[in-house]
């Protein structure tokens, strides 16, 4: 089982309609639908990236030329960007909208033995370096969801977080 | 050949290009030689080459320029396989590389002591135009090359390590007034508006 077309289909359209216009990204396991998606749409500049610490750099950078910039990463990766998440989105005050496969949450219909561990410190670690997150289990609200979280990146120029679990982790 | 030497011959020669410091020592130097609002002065380990990548995908059109040493792109050594592939045409990087942790106070050696090349390990991450400068007047000349063409150039300058930072007055500019200097620059110079949300 992946996502459902349907479902990545209307996450990338939600990106579109939040203006998000360049992601970089770490291809994980769960969201992994929506790559080809973002790749076809010339709405969206992809860029690949072969850590989540660059993708925190590369994103900020282009942040800070005008672009809309979202970061597609698992939530491993946000282990893995902690420092520049801190040291440059957070210390320039740059707005990042993260994207993060929530493997290892409570509701990842394919949690196992590999993720648990790495899911159970996500969101601890999201309020300790004060990134506000959303857990997202369903794609009733997604589009406004989205919506939602990109205004409050650039309101508060930082990064926000949204978590993808349930639906989108069959 | 010391970075210093190195930056005054880049500071004449800066216009319109953005140019990102790394960590310390060239951050404090370049903030002495150089107060264009297209300065970014990043300072921390590991993060100024990244963001110079993405400063230059998003402003294709205009010259990026990355101060870089050898401990910080030691500390990131992913952005070599990610900047080949990306390859921006307009993006320079200079590595200065004194082979040492200056920033510990006790000259801790780097890996560029030892047996690494950065000019090496560039071009195996697929950057073809990385190549080792190791006197001022090859600077220069390869400094000159990079401003007047067209493709993404690794430089690594291999350099004695200098302390003459530590004499210099650090710049007070804070970091968010630097993103906000940096930013309304580009906003005027562009000709839009660069970050959105209702002031």
């Amino acid at each position: 089982m992946h996502l459902e077309v349907e479902l990545a289909q209307k996450l990338v359209s939600g990106l579109k309609q939040a203006r998000i216009d360049l992601v970089t990204y770490l291809p994980e396991i769960r969201l992994s639908q929506i790559l080809p998606l973002l790749r076809d749409d010339p709405a969206f500049t992809l860029v690949p990236v072969a850590s989540e610490s660059e993708a925190v750099t590369i994103g900020a950078g282009a942040a800070l030329t005008g672009k809309q910039v979202a970061i597609y990463i698992e939530c491993t990766g946000l282990y893995v960007s902690c420092y520049t998440l801190v040291s440059i989105a957070r210390r320039y005050g740059v707005p990042l909208l993260l994207i993060v496969g929530y493997l290892g949450s409570m509701a990842d219909q394919r949690n196992n033995s590999v993720y648990a561990v790495s899911g159970t410190y996500v969101e601890p670690l999201l309020q300790a370096l004060q990134i506000q997150f959303q857990v997202l289990e369903d794609g009733e609200r997604l589009e406004a969801d989205i919506q939602d979280a990109v205004r409050q990146m650039h309101a508060l120029k930082l990064p926000v977080a949204l978590l993808f679990s349930g639906d989108f982790t069959r | 050949m010391i970075r210093f030497d190195c930056l005054k011959l880049l500071e004449p020669r800066i216009t319109d290009q953005l140019v990102v410091t790394s960590l310390s020592g060239q951050k404090i130097e370049w903030a002495s030689l150089s107060q264009h609002p297209g300065n970014l002065l990043v300072g921390t380990m590991g993060t100024a080459l990244g963001v110079g990548i993405g400063l230059a995908i998003g402003l294709p059109q205009r010259k990026v320029i990355v101060l870089e040493s050898d401990g910080s792109v030691l500390l990131s050594l992913f952005n070599l396989a990610t900047l080949a592939n990306l390859d921006p045409k307009n993006l320079i990087v200079f590595v200065f590389d004194n082979q040492v942790y200056s920033g510990t106070r006790i000259s801790e050696p780097t890996a560029t002591a030892g047996k690494t090349d950065l000019t090496m390990m560039a071009r195996g991450a697929g950057i073809e135009q990385a190549t080792t400068v190791r006197d001022l007047a090859t600077f220069e000349q390869e400094m000159e090359t990079a401003l007047n063409g067209t493709q993404l150039k690794f430089i690594v300058c291999k350099i004695d390590e200098s302390v003459a930072h530590r004499e210099i007055t650090r710049t007070d500019l804070d970091p968010l007034e630097n993103k906000y200097q940096f930013v309304r620059y580009l906003e005027r110079t562009e000709g839009r508006p660069i970050f959105r949300g209702r002031g």
